[in-house]
């Protein structure tokens, strides 16, 4: 039986997918006049299910009710995230990284990983409501306008996360 | 003149199948500089690996660097580009609870679709979580309306804030991220985990 | 030498040359030639004195008189409510609010026609909308308003309408409410808020 032990290309120099990204973004504020984001679209998703389910509890929301459209899943927003999710699959079978797997530390398990992931993604997710933006959309966004925002959303992030880091440094070193 | 697609009366239509091609380069860009993995973008917070550093800021600097020229040879009317709007408490608040959420989850948003994309598990589990925690603050949200509405500036820019101009504050802002290059470095060599380098 | 290196000197050429670009102010709704001669052809920025009366006697709230001539002549006289941006100081950033908005209706008036249709022109050619000239200044406004001219035997009778209308217009601008608005300066209107063309963003 002959392996063939297929390697998964290294990574990208990380300077030159700063460039890269960086155009990418250019050209969006270049063809749209906005830049990137993220969280507006799972809060799209997430609207949408709202009113599919129950249309009246969506308009009563004082926060729903603000982006209430005829399509929900037709915003600028889900359609980039769908593009996303494409291109990230395009990039990752061409560099042979595509596999199904819980990714984590050796020193936790699987479950705590999940745990972990599904936290991180609750405290994200309601974060990026209250702040307007997540690292996309306000942050690497925000800082290319040169916005206050964007500015001082992301020391926000970045050092949150740094000084919390010594805190869950079991989940990960 | 740019942008294109209010200025020029572009169709939505045409304007969602842009936002999907970008969305493509999006994506293939953050995977290929290896954001679809959380234990990279967690290392970031322990030293042992920059990448979100260097390519969050190369990306800053050159969409930055990109808009200036562009406006300077009227390419671009940066009075139409979107700005975000600065309302001070949201952003501080928002921010701190996700960066809460960044190093307990590893991701953030647009790199947990990306790595979904490619298979991960934990990213799955990381989209449906932060679904839920967007519900939760749609649901309490007339505990925080006071909150999120508070402290509105309008669209500001550092460089009106500062007092210098566009052109300077892109300047500065390229040697802070220079400096930060080098000790980012630093202690990648410092803070080495082959163990997990090797893995990630 | 490695990216790092590379990299940082591309951005920091580039930056240095971005600080010492000149601060542009590009707008992508000025006007061009061609466009501006339709619209002086078309005379739609004119408003007659008639019309002017009209606005002031009925106290038309989107109504913003704008003298263009110069502080002395504005103290000597100016029309009810007129505010001053002599000329020479129309582009200046502390007026640009008031030229560049879209909630009040901007009436330049001076002496004659020449200095209001200049300064049409300057903000019309900026892309400025909502602003007008009075046609004939205020050397058409004594004529017709404060002291219309009686119309001959021969007139009709739509003349004979306008004639009394302005009898009546004359009476109200020049009787005592007139007289005490020609010599005080009107408190400034508040800053009107510029509405641009805006596009959604961020993660909304």
């Amino acid at each position: 039986m002959k392996e063939k032990l297929r390697q998964p290309k290294p990574y990208m120099n990380p300077y030159l997918a700063g460039i890269l990204l960086g155009l990418v973004l250019l050209a969006s504020f270049y063809l749209t006049g906005r830049g990137l984001g993220a969280s507006g679209a799972t809060r799209s998703v997430v609207i949408g299910a709202v009113t599919s389910i129950t249309p009246e509890h969506a308009e009563s929301s004082g926060y729903f009710s603000k982006y209430l459209g005829d399509n929900q899943m037709k915003t600028w927003l889900v359609l980039e995230i769908a593009g996303v999710i494409i291109g990230g699959f395009l990039s990752g079978a061409w560099a042979g990284r595509l596999k199904i797997r819980v990714e984590h530390s050796p020193g936790i398990s699987k479950r705590k990983r999940i745990y972990m992931a599904s936290l991180g993604g609750l405290l994200f997710g309601f974060g990026s409501q209250l702040g307007r933006g997540c690292t996309s959309g306000a942050a690497l966004t925000g800082m290319s306008v040169m916005s206050m925002a964007g500015f001082v959303t992301m020391m926000a992030i970045f050092g949150t996360a740094f000084v919390l880091a010594y805190f869950f440094r079991k989940n990960w070193i | 003149m740019g942008p294109l697609v209010p200025l020029q009366n572009i169709s939505n239509e045409l304007n969602l199948l842009i936002a999907f091609v970008i969305g493509l380069g999006f994506g293939i860009a953050l995977e290929q500089a290896g954001f679809s993995s959380s234990r990279k973008l967690a290392g970031m917070f322990y030293g042992y690996d920059a990448t979100v550093l260097k390519v969050f800021f190369t990306a800053a600097m050159t969409a930055m660097l990109g808009l200036i020229f562009l406006n300077f040879v009227g390419l671009i009317d940066l009075d139409i580009v979107y700005v975000n709007e600065y309302y001070v408490y949201s952003a501080i608040v928002g921010g701190i609870i996700m960066g809460a959420g960044f190093i307990i989850g590893g991701f953030c948003p647009g790199t947990s679709f990306t790595a979904a994309a490619i298979g991960k598990i934990d990213a799955m589990w990381f989209i449906l979580g932060s679904m839920i925690g967007i519900f939760i603050f749609g649901e309490t949200f007339v505990f925080w309306k006071d909150l999120y509405m508070s402290g509105y500036q309008g669209a500001i820019k550092i460089s009106d804030v500062i007092g210098i101009r566009d052109g300077y504050f892109a300047l500065l802002l390229i040697l802070v991220a220079t400096l930060m290059f080098w000790v980012a470095e630093m202690a990648e060599k410092k803070f080495k985990r082959e163990d997990i380098t090797k893995e990630i | 030498m490695n990216t790092r290196v590379i990299l940082s000197i591309i951005l920091i050429s580039f930056g240095s040359i971005a600080a010492i670009l000149p601060k542009q102010k590009t707008s992508s709704v000025q006007l061009d030639a061609d466009d501006l001669l339709r619209e002086i052809r078309l005379e739609t920025n004119l408003v007659s004195t008639d019309e002017l009366a009209d606005l002031l006697i009925n106290l038309d709230p989107g109504l913003m008189l704008i003298d263009v001539r110069d502080s002395v002549a504005y103290s000597k006289y100016h029309l009810p409510g007129a505010i001053n941006i002599p000329l020479n100081q129309l582009l200046d950033e502390k007026w640009m609010p008031y030229i560049d908005q879209v909630s009040k209706n901007n009436i330049f008036y001076s002496n004659g026609t020449t200095l209001s249709s200049e300064a049409w022109i300057l903000t019309r050619q900026l892309g400025f909308k909502n602003n007008y000239v009075l046609y004939g200044g205020l050397n058409r406004w004594f004529e017709t308003i404060i002291k219309p001219s009686q119309p001959g035997s021969m007139a009709t009778s739509v003349e004979i309408d306008r004639f009394n209308k302005r009898k009546a217009a004359s009476l109200y601008f020049t009787g005592s409410s007139g007289a005490s608005d020609m010599n005080s300066a009107p408190a400034l209107p508040p800053v009107p808020r510029k509405k641009k063309k805006r596009v959604a963003g961020g993660c909304s």
